[in-house]
This record gives structure tokens, C-alpha cells and sequence, in this order.
């Protein structure tokens, strides 16, 4: 008996850029829920699967098409004990998780480049303006 | 790998002596304080940790990779959890928050708010409920498909709550609280149906489904327990103040770790120290076995988890066993000793 045992590689440490879960995994392939939802599990219609796919697609771009075309526009957040707040809209990270803004009107002065967190409130209502168009309100993605 | 040259033989043999190689995991910032293994599922099994940098890891069982990181807690993660087919993962956090995730997209699902620090998550076999507890010292039980519902809560102990377990086909909860007592209580009565009490603080606790056994430490003492009726079975002492201990499925060993950063591996049938193992620089807060039994995970106040192989040699994972033939120098983690 004249064996010995060796390590192949040392174990994937955390990717520094980004928070993981590889949607090309086969596990996520295989899994990626389309509801969010404890009966997940058992969803067997293929053909709703795939209208719901598209749905939310269509709603993710749409939302994404929206983040790029308030890039530099002067934006409202309303926040929690009713505070807001202006500012002009920067950028978004990719899980929206921060909001990356400039010239940020706050009551103890304004900021001139700030991070704001999107996720630690319940809903975050933003109201995009210019001087010539009527404000809109936007969805958020909560 | 020790490769000797034993002299009492007439002719010269070569033997080996097969050295531990854990597996360092790498990326939490803080000490690690808990850790848990999904079932197997297709596409294996999965390691959850808890640390106290706030970000909770998801790994591949068997080989250690980083799968992701959930993102969210605003402060320390004391528990964490998988479900069985791994699809859903649940943390507990410093910041009076429990969350529920999902673990193949690492999307936060749910956040329950809680009155003080949570310590404690646990699914039902169903994946529908999910067991906390915490400082508050109040057992929530939550229905994960009516999550705006209030949940149902257990009152009784009289300090902060460090484990909650489903046990006996989730009919029943196993709990652990620093006021020196594990209690069993009825899940629809929400009374206790029976109660432990020890000289000093429950340091951890594992509830085994396959043979209803409950592992608890206390100081330097593992103890099991029968689940359902809390009838000691038997205790074992080790050298030194013990935190976390965990039986292997086929119930021939237990591991254990503790204050003296070592991983201890005893016969359960003889209760013989069979095996320690160094690797760890700081305390060892939790150790668990892989739901296969091959190899178990340890987190440590270092910051790190390691894996252990429990037949050291064997290839499995990331190990290989090599033959003589294939042997190069360029492998790793050889030593050799003449004499």
C-alpha cells in the first residue's frame, strides 16, 4: 500500500467584482426561479414559464432603459420620515443595491458627490424632472 | 504525507503516513460563526457560513468554491441556513433582521424584522416554515407562504436563545438559550414538553434526524441526547473548552472545535480521541459534517473555513489520491522523513 494524497487546487475564493452566483451555472440554468415564491418547485407549465420570462424581460429593460435615460437629470427621492431630497441622477450598480448621484441637496448643505443606498427603505419613490416637461413618476424596482 | 523507512524490517519498506491537508476557504474579513450543509442535491452540496462581516457565503460542498455572496445584512450574521435541495437560504443578523434568500440567484426574498439581535434560523423539512430565535428570547415561527402574517411566537426562556431546531418531522422545536437550558416544545401547543438544564452555558447544539440524536456542548464536554425523550446517551470530554461539535451520518465518529484552534476527531462507539489536527490560528466556532460524511467544514475566528477529509487519503473533492507511479515533485503537500 504506497499512496499519498495531494491537492488538485486550492478552493475558488469570492470574485472581488462581484457578488457571484453566475447565471450560466447549470444550477441556475436549471433553477432560475420565475416566481418568487415557495412553490417553485412545482411550476411545470413550460409555455407559462416562458410568457413569464418575457414579461419580465421586457420589464427589466424597460426599468434598465429608464435608469440610463435619468443619467444627468435632476431627480427627487422620497425617502422614509419624509425626507427628500434633490439631486442629480448619476448612475445605479448593477444589483441596485446604491445610487451614485451628484450636487445632492440635503438640509445640513449639499453634497457634492454622494452614494445613496436604494435598499434599506421599505419603497423609494423617485420623481425625475426638467425645467420643460411635466415631472413623471417612475416604478422602482423593489 | 510522511514517507518512511522502516529499519526493523529486513528489507527496507516504504510506508506511508497520511497527513491532513484541509482546505482553506478564504474571503470573509471576520471570524466565522456558524456554518451548514444543504442535502444532496443534483448538482451536489452546498456550505453556507455566517460571518461577522455581514456577508454571508455560498459555497460548493464538496470542493469549498465560492458560489456567491448574499448581500444585505446591515450588521453581523451569527446563523445561517440552507434548505435541503439548497434552493433557499436563511441568515440571522446583529441587525435585528432575519432574511430569507434565495440561494440560486442570491436574491434577497424576504426580510423579517425582529425586536433585538437574531441568532438563530432553521427550515422545516417543507421548506414552508422557518424556525428563529435570538435575544429577545422569544421562538418565532414564521409561514414562509403567508410571510406578512404574524408569526407564531414561544415564550419561556429567560435569556437570549442561541439555537432553534425543527425536530421530530418538525412537530416538534429544540432550543438552547443561554439561561443554562435546552427545552423541547410541542410546535402546536407551543408548551415545553421537556427540559435540560446545565452548570454553564450550551455552547452549540445538532439535531440528527436519522436516529432522533441531539449533540450538545457545554465547557469541554460533547454530550448526546435522545431528541425525542432527552435521555442522556452518553458524554465525552476533551481537552480543551469545546464550541461546536458535529456526529458523522453513519454515527462511528464525532469532530469537535474549540478554544484551542484545534479540530478533534473521537470514536463514538469508544469515545477514543482517535485524531487532532492543527490548521486553524484562532478559535474553532463551528464544525459540521458533510451530509455524505466525506469530508467535515470548520469556521473559525480567523476568519476562514476549513475542510477536512474524513478518510484522509481518500480522492474525493479536491484531494487525490496518488499512486507512486504517477508521483512528480511538483505535487503539493509532501514531506518526506528518513531514518
Amino acid at each position: 500500500m504506497s499512496t499519498l494524497v495531494t491537492v488538485l487546487r486550492l478552493p475558488r475564493g469570492p470574485d472581488p467584482n462581484g457578488r457571484g452566483f453566475d447565471p450560466n451555472s447549470t444550477r441556475f440554468v436549471a433553477l432560475c426561479p420565475t416566481t418568487i415564491s415557495a412553490s417553485t418547485e412545482t411550476w411545470t407549465d413550460s409555455v407559462e414559464v416562458g410568457e413569464e420570462q418575457r414579461a419580465r424581460s421586457a420589464l427589466r429593460e424597460s426599468f434598465l432603459r429608464t435608469l440610463i435615460a435619468m443619467t444627468n437629470k435632476q431627480v427627487q427621492f422620497h425617502m422614509y420620515e419624509r425626507v427628500e431630497v434633490e439631486a442629480k441622477f448619476g448612475a445605479s450598480d448593477i444589483d441596485v443595491l446604491n445610487f451614485q448621484v451628484s450636487e445632492l441637496q440635503t438640509p445640513i448643505g449639499v453634497q457634492k458627490e454622494a452614494l445613496l443606498r436604494a435598499k434599506h427603505r421599505k419603497m423609494l419613490l423617485m420623481t425625475v424632472y426638467d425645467a420643460d416637461d411635466p415631472p413623471i413618476e417612475l416604478p422602482t424596482d423593489d | 504525507m510522511i514517507l518512511s523507512l522502516d529499519p526493523s524490517q529486513s528489507e527496507s519498506k516504504v510506508s506511508m503516513a497520511m497527513r491532513q491537508t484541509p482546505l482553506t476557504c478564504s474571503g470573509h474579513t471576520r471570524p466565522v460563526v456558524d456554518l451548514a450543509f444543504s442535502g444532496i442535491t443534483p448538482y451536489g452540496y452546498f456550505l453556507i457560513s455566517a460571518c461577522k462581516d455581514g456577508k454571508p457565503m455560498l459555497r460548493q460542498g464538496d470542493t469549498g468554491d465560492w458560489i456567491g455572496t448574499f448581500l444585505g445584512h446591515k450588521g453581523a450574521v451569527w446563523g445561517a441556513t440552507l434548505n435541503n435541495e439548497a434552493t433557499k437560504a436563511a441568515t440571522a443578523a446583529a441587525d435585528f433582521t432575519a432574511k430569507v434568500w434565495d440561494a440560486v440567484t442570491g436574491d434577497e426574498v424576504l426580510t423579517l424584522a425582529h425586536k433585538h439581535i437574531v441568532k438563530s434560523v432553521n427550515f422545516t423539512q417543507d421548506s414552508s416554515c422557518l424556525l428563529t430565535g435570538g435575544n429577545d428570547k422569544i421562538i418565532r415561527i414564521y409561514d414562509l407562504n403567508k410571510p406578512e402574517a404574524e408569526p407564531q411566537e414561544i415564550t419561556g426562556h429567560t435569556s437570549a436563545i442561541k439555537k432553534a431546531l425543527w425536530c421530530n418531522n418538525d412537530t416538534q422545536i429544540l432550543s438552547a438559550a443561554d439561561d443554562k437550558t435546552v427545552r423541547l416544545w410541542d410546535r402546536n401547543s407551543t408548551e415545553v414538553v421537556k427540559q435540560l438544564s446545565f452548570d454553564m452555558s450550551v455552547s452549540s447544539m445538532e439535531y440528527i434526524p436519522d436516529g432522533e440524536v441531539l449533540v450538545i456542548t457545554y465547557g469541554k464536554t460533547i454530550a448526546f441526547y435522545n431528541a425525542l425523550s432527552l435521555d442522556m446517551i452518553k458524554t465525552v470530554d476533551a481537552p480543551a473548552s469545546i464550541h461546536s461539535a458535529s456526529l458523522h451520518p453513519d454515527k462511528d465518529f464525532f469532530v469537535a472545535g474549540g478554544d484551542d484552534f484545534k479540530l478533534y476527531k473521537f470514536d463514538y462507539g469508544t469515545k477514543e480521541e482517535l485524531e487532532s489536527y492543527k490548521g486553524h490560528f484562532g478559535p474553532v466556532h463551528c464544525v459540521r459534517f458533510s451530509p455524505d460524511g466525506e469530508l467535515y467544514a470548520s469556521g473559525s475566528e480567523d476568519g476562514t473555513l476549513r475542510l477536512w477529509q474524513t478518510a484522509v487519503g481518500k480522492t474525493y473533492g479536491l484531494w487525490k489520491c496518488v499512486l507512486p507511479g504517477e508521483w512528480t515533485p511538483s505535487c503539493r503537500n509532501i514531506s518526506i522523513i528518513i531514518f
